[in-house]
C-alpha cells in the first residue's frame, strides 16, 4: 500500500512491520514523531509491544539492552545529544552481541544549539561496534529498518539506521508500505542465542580477565567483516521479495566516469539530478552512494573507484583536527588499492545549511578545474 | 587462574561475557549497606485526633468497600462516631496533608457516613482483663464518662455511671443543639454502651445526693463532671431580667423546656456555645447579634459553625465588648459597649483585646442578653482531699488524682472543651484503671497533650508531612462538600442542618486520601525495584527479599506516601 508519509513515520511503520516486542524511548527533536507513532500503535493494539517510557536516552538504551537480553526483539530511536548520552550503553549493546535496531535522525551537535541535519552525531559513534546505514529516501528508511533486524539477528550486532533531520524526518514522500504477511515471510521471529531468565540466572557482562577479553573483540570484528556480505545478501533477498534491491554501496552512472562524487544520505538525491544534468552535456561524471558506513565496505569502494581520476567526497560532518570523515575513510580504503585517484575532500552543509543542486555543481566544477585540492579540507560555502 | 585457556577453534571462543555456571549461589544482598524497611509512620490526622482514632486505616477500609470493618476500627477507640462525625471540630482536617492539594479530606463526614450505615451497631467486647467482680463508678455521663465506661465494660468491668441530670449524655445532650446532633443519634450510641452492661443512674448529683465516700463498693472511681457553670460578664446589670447565661439557655432548649426570649437577642462571646446559643435563638424566632471582643481570626468556634450562623442571618460584631447592660425597671433594654483594638499576643497566643478609650457606644432595643464566655467546673462539690489548680482537677498522665483510686478526666480535669478530647480522656482513664486494678504500674502513659490508643498500633511515631510525600503521584482533587438543608428551610426548626455523605461521596473522599505514612498496597515499590526484590504478600503489604536487595533506596524514594524507611545495614547485622 502506497502512502505519503514523512521519514520519521517510515521508521515507525518499519518497526511495526518488523513486529518489535519492546520499545524503550525518550523524546528528542527531530526524532520524537517516530516513538510517538509507535506509542500510539502500542496503545491502539496495532503493535503487540511493550512501550517503556524512560527518563533519559541512557535509560532508553539500557532498557532496550535488558529487553534484548531477555530475548525480545527490541528497538529505540534517538538523535544527536540523545545518541551522545547513550554512548556508554552502545558499547554494552554491541559487546553483549545484542541485535538491537535503532533509528538515529542526524542532527548537529550543540552548541550552538541546532536541530538541523548533520552527520557528526552518528559518525562520532563509529567505534562502538554498531552497524550504520545512511538512507537517501523515506522508502529506503522503511526498507532498511526491516532489513536491519534481519542483518542484526544474523550476525548478532546492533544496527543503527540513520536519516537526515527534516530533509527526510519531516518531509513527506510516497512510500510503499509492504503487507505484514510478506514482511513476516522475510523476517521470521527472533530466536535469542542467550537469554536472561530468572529461573536459570547467569552473570552477563561481568569482569573479563585479559585471557578472554581480546577473543571477544576478535569475534566482534569478524562479525563486522561478515556483516558486509550479509548486508548484500539481505539486500538482494529483499529485492526478490519486495522488488527493491539494496547493497552496501550504489553506483550511479559510473560507467567510464572520470570524476566521481561520493555522497550519502539525502545529498545523494540532489547529486543524482546534477549528475544527470552533466551527463546530458556529455561530461563523464558519476556518483557513488555510500549506504553502509560500518562495517566500511572496503572492497566495494575499491572496485567502484578503480576507474576514477578524481573523487569528490561530500562530507556533512567534521572530525575536528582531521577533516571530513567519509573522505578520511575513502582515502584509507584506497591506500591498499592498486589505483589511487585524487581525493577532493569537501565539507558542506554543516548545521543543516541547505545543499542545493548549485552546491553540487560548484563541487564538480572545483574538481574539474583543479589538478589537485588547494587545501587539506575544501570548505564549500563558508562565509569568509 | 590455574589452567591455561586455549581456544582450539574460533567457535570455541565465547560470544559474549556470560557466566557458564548459574549465579544462584551469589546472594547479592550482601553488597547492601542500607536496608529498606516497611514501617508505617504516623499520618498527621491520626496524630491530631484527640480521640486517638486510626483515621487512615478506616479511610483505607472504606476505599476497599469494607464499611463494617471501617466502622469497627473507629469503635475500637471511640463509641461516639455518630456524635463526633457531626459535632467534632475535626483538628484532623486542619492537619490533613491533602489540604494543600484540593482541600483536606472531609474526615468528619466520613466518620458520620460510617456511623450512619444502615447496619446493626454492635460494640465488641474484648478478652476480659478485669479481676473477678471488679466494679468501677463513673461520675458524669458525658463523652468522657461514657468513653471510660465503654472501654472498661468491654474489658469485663461492672460499671455504674452516675449522672446528675435526669438524662444521660452530658454536654452532648444539653450543650449541643439538635440541629447539629439529632437526639436519636445520641440515644442510639448511649444505648449501645448500656447494652454492654453499663448501668446509668440519672438524677445522682455529687455533693447533693451522692458523696465519694458512698462509693466504697467500687474499687475505682472516674470523675468526669464536666464544666457546666458559665463564666460571668462582670458588668453592671448582669442580674437584670432578660440576661440568660448561654449554657443555661442551651440546657433548657435542649431539654425541651419552654424558653422566653425577647424579639432582639445579643449573644456575648465567640466560642461554640455562643454560636449554638445564637443559632438556637434564631430558630426560636429572635433577631440575633453576636458581640465578640476579638476578630474573626481569633474566634474559637468551629469555622463551619460561624459560616453557617452567618448564612442563617446571625449578625457578627467583632472588636466590641459590653461594659454595661442597660436596664429599665430591672429589665434589659440595651447594651453599652466599647470598641476594642488588638494588642500584643497574650499567653494563649491570641492578640490581647484592649478597649479604645472614648469609643463607647450604645446598642438600643436589646431584649435578651446571652453571655457565652466559656465555662468552668463547679468544684465546690469535691472534698478537700482532691488537688485542684484553678478550676481544674489535677491528675497525672494516667488520669489519677491525688486521692487513692480516684481518677478524673474530661473538661473538669483537662479544660479542653471538646467531645473528642473528652472521649480520649475517658479512654486514657479506662486503660489506667484497668492497669491499676490489675496491680500494674501506671508509668507508661503519654503526656496529657497526646492521645492514647485502645487498640495497639505498631507504627513509627514520626509524623508524615506534606513535603515527605512523593507528589509526582498526586494531582489536585477537590474536596467533596457535604450536602446541607437550604438556609430558608433549616432556620424554621431544629432539624439537622447537615445531610451526610452518600456512598459515592464517601468513596470519592476515601480515594483522595494520600494514606500518609501508611502502606496501602499501591504496588509502586514492587514496580520500581530494579532488582525485583519486593515480594507481594496477599492482602498485607510487601516484604523485601534481602537475599538480593542491594539497598539502592529506589523503593524508599519512590513510595508515594513515605511508608518505607531506610536504615544502615550495620544496625541490623549486630
Amino acid at each position: 500500500m502506497e502512502k505519503v508519509i514523512m521519514g520519521n513515520h517510515a521508521v515507525s511503520y518499519g518497526i511495526q512491520l518488523a513486529r518489535a516486542q519492546v520499545i524503550a524511548a525518550y523524546p528528542i527533536t527531530p526524532q520524537t514523531q517516530i516513538v510517538e507513532m509507535l506509542s500510539e500503535f502500542c496503545a491502539d493494539g496495532l503493535l503487540d509491544a511493550k512501550f517503556i517510557k524512560v527518563e533519559s536516552e541512557h535509560s532508553a538504551m539500557a532498557a532496550t539492552v535488558g529487553a534484548s537480553f531477555a530475548g525480545a526483539r527490541a528497538c529505540t530511536a534517538t538523535s544527536s545529544h540523545g545518541l551522545a548520552l547513550m554512548h556508554e550503553v552502545l558499547h554494552w549493546a554491541a559487546g553483549s552481541r545484542l541485535p538491537i535496531v535503532m533509528a538515529n535522525v542526524n542532527r548537529a551537535m550543540g552548541p550552538g544549539w541546532s536541530v538541523w541535519t548533520e552527520q557528526t552525531d552518528s559518525l562520532a559513534q563509529r567505534d562502538t561496534g554498531w552497524l550504520q546505514f545512511y538512507c537517501e529516501t523515506n522508502q529506503e528508511v522503511l526498507d532498511t529498518v526491516i532489513q536491519a533486524f534481519k542483518i542484526a539477528e544474523t550476525i548478532f550486532l546492533p544496527v543503527m539506521v540513520v536519516l537526515d533531520a527534516f530533509v527526510l524526518s519531516h518531509t513527506q514522500e510516497p512510500v510503499d508500505i509492504p503487507d505484514q504477511a510478506t514482511v513476516d515471510s522475510f523476517l521470521p521471529p527472533y530466536e535469542a542465542k542467550f537469554r536472561l531468565q530468572p529461573g536459570d540466572p547467569h552473570a552477563f557482562g561481568g569482569l573479563l580477565a585479559p585471557d578472554h577479553y581480546k577473543e571477544m573483540r576478535y569475534k566482534m570484528q569478524r562479525a563486522m567483516e561478515e556483516a558486509v556480505a550479509v548486508t548484500s545478501q539481505v539486500g538482494a533477498e529483499f529485492g526478490k521479495v519486495f522488488g527493491r534491491s539494496y547493497d552496501v554501496v550504489e553506483k550511479y552512472r559510473m560507467d567510464d566516469a572520470e570524476i566521481v562524487l561520493v555522497t550519502c544520505s539525502s545529498i545523494t538525491s540532489t547529486s543524482r539530478v546534477v549528475v544527470d544534468e552533466l551527463r546530458a552535456k556529455g561530461e563523464k561524471v558519476g556518483l557513488l552512494k555510500m549506504r553502509l558506513f560500518r562495517p566500511f565496505p572496503f572492497a566495494a569502494v575499491q572496485e567502484a573507484l578503480a576507474g576514477a581520476k578524481k573523487v569528490a567526497v561530500v562530507d556533512r560532518n567534521i572530525s575536528f583536527g582531521h577533516g571530513g570523515i567519509f573522505a578520511a575513510e575513502i582515502k584509507s580504503a584506497l591506500y591498499s588499492a592498486p589505483h589511487h585517484p585524487l581525493i577532493f575532500p569537501f565539507i558542506i552543509g554543516l548545521g543543516g545549511r541547505d545543499v542545493t543542486p548549485q552546491s553540487i555543481r560548484n563541487i564538480v566544477s572545483y574538481t574539474q578545474e583543479h589538478d589537485k585540492p588547494d587545501e587539506d579540507i575544501i570548505w564549500m560555502e563558508v562565509k569568509r | 587462574m590455574s589452567e591455561k585457556i586455549v581456544f582450539k577453534t574460533e567457535a570455541d571462543m565465547p560470544l559474549l561475557p556470560m557466566s557458564l555456571g548459574t549465579t544462584l549461589y551469589n546472594k547479592t544482598g550482601s553488597w547492601r549497606y542500607l536496608r529498606p524497611i516497611y514501617r508505617d509512620k504516623t499520618p498527621p490526622c491520626n496524630q491530631a485526633c484527640p480521640a486517638g482514632e486510626d483515621i487512615v486505616a478506616y479511610l483505607r477500609l472504606v476505599n476497599k468497600g469494607e464499611y463494617e470493618q471501617a466502622r469497627q476500627r473507629i469503635l475500637e477507640e471511640n463509641p461516639f462516631p455518630g456524635v463526633c462525625g457531626r459535632v467534632c471540630g475535626h483538628p484532623c482536617e486542619s492537619e490533613c496533608n491533602r489540604a494543600q492539594l484540593g482541600g483536606a479530606i472531609a474526615i468528619h463526614a466520613m466518620e458520620r457516613f460510617l456511623a450512619d450505615l444502615p447496619l446493626e451497631r454492635k460494640l465488641l467486647t474484648l478478652e476480659a482483663t478485669a479481676p473477678a467482680g471488679a466494679k468501677v463508678a463513673v461520675i458524669g455521663s458525658g463523652p468522657a464518662g461514657l468513653s471510660c465506661a465503654y472501654q472498661l465494660a468491654r474489658r469485663g468491668y461492672h460499671v455504674t455511671v452516675f449522672e446528675a441530670l435526669p438524662v444521660a449524655g452530658g454536654m452532648m445532650r444539653v450543650g449541643i443543639p439538635s440541629y447539629r446532633l439529632p437526639r436519636e443519634v445520641l440515644d442510639a450510641e448511649i444505648a449501645a454502651i448500656a447494652a454492654l452492661g453499663v448501668e446509668i443512674r440519672t438524677g445522682m448529683r455529687l455533693g447533693d445526693n451522692l458523696e465519694l465516700d458512698d462509693l466504697q463498693d467500687y474499687q475505682a472511681v472516674f470523675l468526669a463532671v464536666g464544666q457546666h457553670r458559665g463564666r460571668k460578664l462582670n458588668v453592671p446589670g448582669e442580674d437584670a431580667e432578660g440576661v440568660l447565661p448561654g449554657l443555661e439557655f442551651l440546657r433548657r432548649v435542649n431539654m425541651g423546656h419552654k424558653v422566653k426570649l425577647g424579639p432582639t437577642v445579643a449573644v456575648i462571646g465567640g466560642g461554640n456555645t455562643a454560636m449554638d446559643a445564637a443559632r438556637s435563638a434564631l430558630r426560636l424566632g429572635a433577631d440575633v447579634t453576636v458581640l465578640y471582643r476579638r476578630s474573626r481570626k481569633e474566634m474559637p468556634a468551629i469555622s463551619e459553625e460561624i459560616e453557617e450562623a452567618e448564612q442563617e442571618g446571625v449578625r457578627l460584631e467583632y472588636l466590641s465588648a459590653p461594659v454595661e447592660i442597660l436596664t429599665a425597671r430591672k429589665k434589659v433594654t440595651g447594651l453599652r459597649c466599647v470598641r476594642i483594638r488588638l494588642g500584643e499576643p497574650d499567653e494563649s497566643g491570641r492578640r490581647r483585646p484592649e478597649p479604645i478609650a472614648g469609643s463607647e457606644y450604645t446598642i438600643e432595643d436589646v431584649d435578651t442578653v446571652i453571655p457565652a464566655l466559656g465555662q468552668e467546673a463547679d468544684l465546690s462539690l469535691l472534698d478537700k482531699g482532691v488537688r485542684t489548680r484553678g478550676d481544674l482537677i489535677v491528675t497525672n498522665e494516667a488520669g489519677a488524682t491525688s486521692r487513692q483510686a480516684l481518677f478524673a478526666g474530661g473538661d473538669a480535669a483537662t479544660g479542653s472543651g471538646t467531645v473528642a478530647h473528652a472521649i480520649g480522656s475517658g479512654k486514657r482513664a479506662a486503660l489506667a484503671i484497668d492497669k491499676f486494678l490489675r496491680g500494674e504500674a501506671l508509668d507508661d502513659f503519654p503526656p496529657l497533650t497526646e492521645h492514647v490508643h485502645a487498640a495497639p498500633r505498631d507504627v513509627d511515631p514520626t509524623v508524615v508531612h506534606f513535603e515527605d510525600l512523593n507528589l509526582a503521584y498526586f494531582t489536585e482533587e477537590e474536596r467533596t462538600p457535604q450536602p446541607q438543608r437550604a438556609v430558608s428551610e433549616r432556620i424554621k426548626d431544629f432539624g439537622e442542618v447537615n445531610l451526610g455523605f452518600a456512598e459515592k461521596d464517601a468513596l470519592c473522599e476515601a480515594e483522595r486520601c494520600f494514606s500518609c505514612g501508611t502502606c496501602n498496597q499501591c504496588d509502586t515499590c514492587w514496580l520500581y525495584c530494579p532488582d525485583v526484590c519486593i515480594l507481594r504478600r496477599d492482602h498485607e503489604g510487601y516484604e523485601v527479599n534481602y537475599d538480593y536487595c542491594k539497598g539502592c533506596g529506589v523503593c524508599v524514594e519512590e513510595c508515594p506516601r513515605d511508608a518505607i524507611s531506610i536504615e544502615e545495614e550495620l544496625k541490623w547485622r549486630k
